[in-house]
């Protein structure tokens, strides 16, 4: 009981900030119940704390390890469930068994996550409620509300930065910046209440969800087998589990600091592969910013470039597709994609030069205009000069 | 007086030489303006799209539209569609999955259906539809008014 | 034919040898101040561009606020010297506003609106505001960000007229709002309504100068009395008219360099539902007097001060329209005219600049 007390202080404490706090306070309880998902459906406070007959009374908080079991005598009963909501799962309780965060509450560990944690207690709004903990634009602030938390994560043996790597990724970008609720958060990988870290062989399957043409490449390059020879999760060899960043053309290559280097080096025939490919990003990604700078000037000088722009803009669709053909390892289909960016560079560049030159033309034609205006002006002058009137 | 005289043909001479040459100047950038261009109109409310007897069924086709790509499909039925192939998650260009029947966007696997609708993947909205009509064997779509 | 068959073939149906007698015997005054002559003459050369170079527009130009700024677009960027027409229009309307404005002045300060040229005057004060009229209605037709909101911020001054205030607002946008209809009513105002009248004042207004001729500044005649080479007689044909051509070609070069090295730019497509972009200001021609309404207190005496302002400058403009019956004819009248006249040009100049300044980038 005052151990009990004394983590839920702790829990308190540490989740004052957040929106899904116990809310040990009476009056803030009952404040929170009353935008409940629950309470929505009818239910009063005592169908969670049965400990009480009558309410007005003081509850009793219930002891973690019982919380989940609690929530599953509902959630898990699909004739119950299929009352309020006939699509809802009755699994949670079953994943959360598997989970990491089950198995330790399940052998006494109380200081993990269980459902009031995630999703609140009195306050308790559906997945898809923009206000939810777990709603998927702030469900990684819920998880790093423990798991960026130092000290608690020292506790467990395991460091607090995968909240601060994958908000340093690009999708908390995608997520936090563009509002796409497409991007990955923490639930994605890890799954939500069967959160395990996935394994080794299995978080790239996740990956492939969404990129699905790097994951059909890389399975059929020779470098699947040799990865799962050496024990490498494919994807996170190169690109990170947590801290996914933006990949660059300079990863490519040979020297101190490349992606490859940390297999390659000059010896063996893929050292060749590497420096062509390499070879050819950097000229298309030249060419590019090259056409880019001269159909700017020409814009900047008035002119109109819509078949430039339209041009670079395929290049730029060359360039995506060859950074996906990357993950072939091999020249042939990157080559030849990368070839018909560079064509499609130079076309804008092409675009960009002619407008640039017609400028240039326009200026001689006004150049001839003007002297043969001058030299009209000139002979005008001389002949009204020569007209005397005196009167 | 002779040369008084000779001196001013010569300059009335001079002046009309210079004055057909400003005249040529200002008469030769209209006329060039006057007669209409290769492309009559600019091509941002309509475009051809290619020959309707050559788009199979089960096919699609991209076309520029403006200064962005549009996808003209006909049905496994027969009907076609036109949208603008820029997908609405990160603005690749999106293609026609012959074997899914539906348009499909190579960078993160969003799929869209005939009817433009984003039905699976990341795409958050469907594609904008165009207007579609044949005219003598040629597809033209148009905006949609 | 010869050219003397030609000649009295076209002189038994044309009144031509009376046309060339007339200007045989025409005679403009030359003293040291008959260099503004020119600007009437300049003014009237640059309708003439805008005339012919909008007429070319006219030919791909479609008004309406899906197509505006593509045709514009299309002008610029497809036909061929589309964007030397449309930048020469652009350039020759401001011209054209400068040198209405270069005239005004000037036969204002040298007194040419006295007796007998008062309808020269009145008719030449209408074309000064039908010239601004066409600036301020060819303006929105490019439809893009710039000219949408000027025309919004500029129609609004107009809700400071009393008691017409309002309708006068919708009778200029054809709504409530700037959209498309306020396009096509102000093309429809542009390419006819303000060239038809237009038309007809020149034709007034240069048959009158004909009849009447050059006017003599006051002081210039009392000059000539003592000294009679303060003002000589100056032959129309060919003298003046070379001096005029000389002026307009001179005029065509610098419109052509304009065009060139600064083309007049596309712009943003206007979005209606866009917030305006910040230092929205209507053309600069405007700026004096959507600077001076900055400044009037809301309220002065009790009546709305924008009102106050809007009446003030219409009582002005009636005043200006006016002036020859209001003008005396005593040197000191004269004195009190100029000074009156420097003033305000100085008033609006102040004010422009201080408009430029506030809203610079």
């Amino acid at each position: 009981m005052k151990r009990s007390l004394t983590i839920l202080g702790l829990l308190w404490f540490a989740l004052l900030a957040a929106k899904a706090d116990a809310q040990t306070l009476t009056a803030d309880a009952t404040a929170a119940f009353e935008d409940d998902v629950h309470a929505s459906a009818g239910l009063t406070c005592v169908a969670c704390h049965q400990d009480q007959a009558t309410s007005g009374e003081q509850f009793q908080t219930p002891p973690r390890t019982a919380i989940a079991p609690m929530c599953a005598t509902c959630h898990s009963d699909a004739t119950y469930m299929n009352r309020f909501n006939p699509q809802v799962r009755v699994d949670q309780f079953l994943e959360y068994q598997t989970s990491t965060h089950g198995r330790q509450m399940a052998a006494g560990e109380a200081r993990v996550a269980t459902c009031t944690d995630c999703h609140g207690a009195h306050g308790v709004k559906r997945v898809a409620d923009p206000r939810s903990p777990v709603f998927p634009l702030n469900v990684t602030l819920t998880c790093a509300r423990c798991h960026g938390d130092a000290e608690r994560m020292k506790l467990f043996g395991h460091t607090a930065a995968p909240p601060a790597d994958w908000a340093a990724s690009v999708h908390a970008a995608a997520l936090l910046e563009r509002g796409d609720t497409s991007a990955p958060t923490c639930a994605t990988c890890h799954g939500s209440h069967g959160a395990v870290p996935p394994g080794v062989s299995s978080v790239a399957n996740v990956c492939a969800q969404c990129h699905i043409r790097e994951a059909e490449l890389f399975r059929a390059s020779p470098k699947r087998d040799i990865f799962e020879a050496i024990g490498q999760a494919e994807c996170l060899a190169c690109h990170n589990n947590h801290k996914i960043e933006q990949p660059a053309d300079a990863w490519v290559g040979l020297e101190e600091g490349t992606v490859c280097a940390l297999c390659h080096d000059e010896t063996g025939d893929s050292a060749e592969t590497i420096r062509a490919i390499r070879r050819d990003l950097d000229l298309l990604s030249a060419t590019m910013a090259e056409a880019d700078a001269t159909i700017t000037r020409a814009e900047q000088a008035g002119m109109l470039l819509d078949d430039g722009r339209t041009a670079l803009r395929d290049a730029r669709e060359h360039q995506v597709q060859s950074h996906v053909l990357v993950h072939g390892f091999a020249a042939p289909p990157f080559s030849e994609r990368a070839t018909a960016g560079i064509a499609s560079a130079q076309r804008a560049q092409e675009a960009g030069d002619a407008a640039l030159e017609e400028l240039q033309a326009r200026r001689r034609g006004l150049a001839i205009a003007t002297l043969l205006i001058l030299a009209f002006l000139v002979t005008l002058g001389l002949k009204i000069r020569r007209l005397s009137w005196n009167a | 007086m002779a040369s008084d005289s000779g001196r001013r043909s010569i300059l009335n001479w001079l002046l009309g030489l210079w004055g057909t040459g400003v005249c040529g100047a200002v008469l030769y950038p209209v006329t060039r303006y006057l007669a209409p261009p290769d492309l009559p109109e600019a091509a941002s409310q309509s475009v051809s799209a290619g020959s309707a007897q050559a788009l199979l069924p089960n096919t699609g086709r991209i076309v520029p539209f403006g200064s962005r790509p549009a996808i003209v499909v006909r049905t496994a039925t027969g009907e076609l569609r036109a949208f603008s192939a820029t997908c609405t998650h990160l603005d690749c260009t999106v293609q026609y999955r012959p074997d899914l029947h539906r348009i499909w966007c190579a960078c993160h696997n969003g799929e869209y259906d005939l009817n433009g609708r984003n039905v699976a993947g990341p795409p958050p909205r469907p594609l904008e539809a165009f207007d579609v009509n044949v005219k003598d064997d040629e597809i033209v779509i148009a905006r949609s008014s | 034919m010869s050219q003397t068959t030609l000649r009295s073939w076209l002189d038994e149906r044309l009144p031509l040898a009376d046309l060339i007698q007339t200007l045989r015997h025409k005679t403009i005054p030359h003293h040291r101040h008959s260099a503004w002559y020119y600007f009437g003459g300049v003014t009237l050369f640059l309708f003439g561009i805008q005339v012919g170079t909008g007429a070319l527009l006219l030919l791909y130009y479609r008004p309406s606020a899906s197509e505006a700024y593509e045709s514009v677009q299309f002008i610029t960027a497809r036909v061929p010297f589309g964007w030397l027409i449309r930048s020469i229009h652009a350039w020759a309307a401001n011209l054209m506003v400068a040198g209405a404005f270069a005239h005004f002045f000037s036969v204002l300060f040298l007194h040419a609106y006295r007796r007998p040229r008062e309808l020269t005057w009145m008719s030449g004060v209408l074309l000064l505001l039908l010239t601004l009229g066409f600036g301020f209605t060819g303006y929105l037709l490019p439809w893009n960000e710039v000219s949408f909101f000027a025309t919004r911020v500029g129609t609004d001054i107009a809700t400071g007229v009393p008691i017409v205030g309002d309708s006068l607002v919708r009778f200029m946008r054809g709504g409530d709002d700037v959209t498309g209809a306020t396009l096509t009513r102000l093309f429809g105002f542009h390419v006819a309504i303000l060239p038809a009248i237009t038309t007809a004042l020149v034709g007034l207004h240069l048959l009158l100068v004909q009849r009447h001729g050059m006017s003599v500044p006051p002081s210039v005649e009392r000059r000539s009395v003592d000294d009679p080479t303060a003002l000589r007689s100056m032959p129309f044909l060919p003298h003046f008219l070379l001096r005029d051509l000389f002026a307009w070609t001179a005029v065509l070069a610098l419109m052509a360099a304009l065009a060139t090295f600064y083309p007049w730019e596309l712009g943003t497509k206007a979005d209606a539902f866009a917030p305006a972009p910040a230092g929205i200001r209507p053309e600069w021609y405007f700026l004096w007097a959507f600077e001076t309404l900055k400044y009037v207190p809301p309220s002065i005496a009790g009546i709305d001060g924008e009102s106050l302002a809007v009446v003030t400058m219409g009582l002005a403009a009636l005043g200006v329209l006016l002036l020859p019956f209001l003008a005396g004819h005593t040197p000191k009248a004269h004195r009190l005219i100029l000074w009156v006249g420097v003033a305000t040009l100085g008033f609006m100049t102040l004010m422009t600049a201080l408009s430029l300044a506030g809203t610079a980038p």
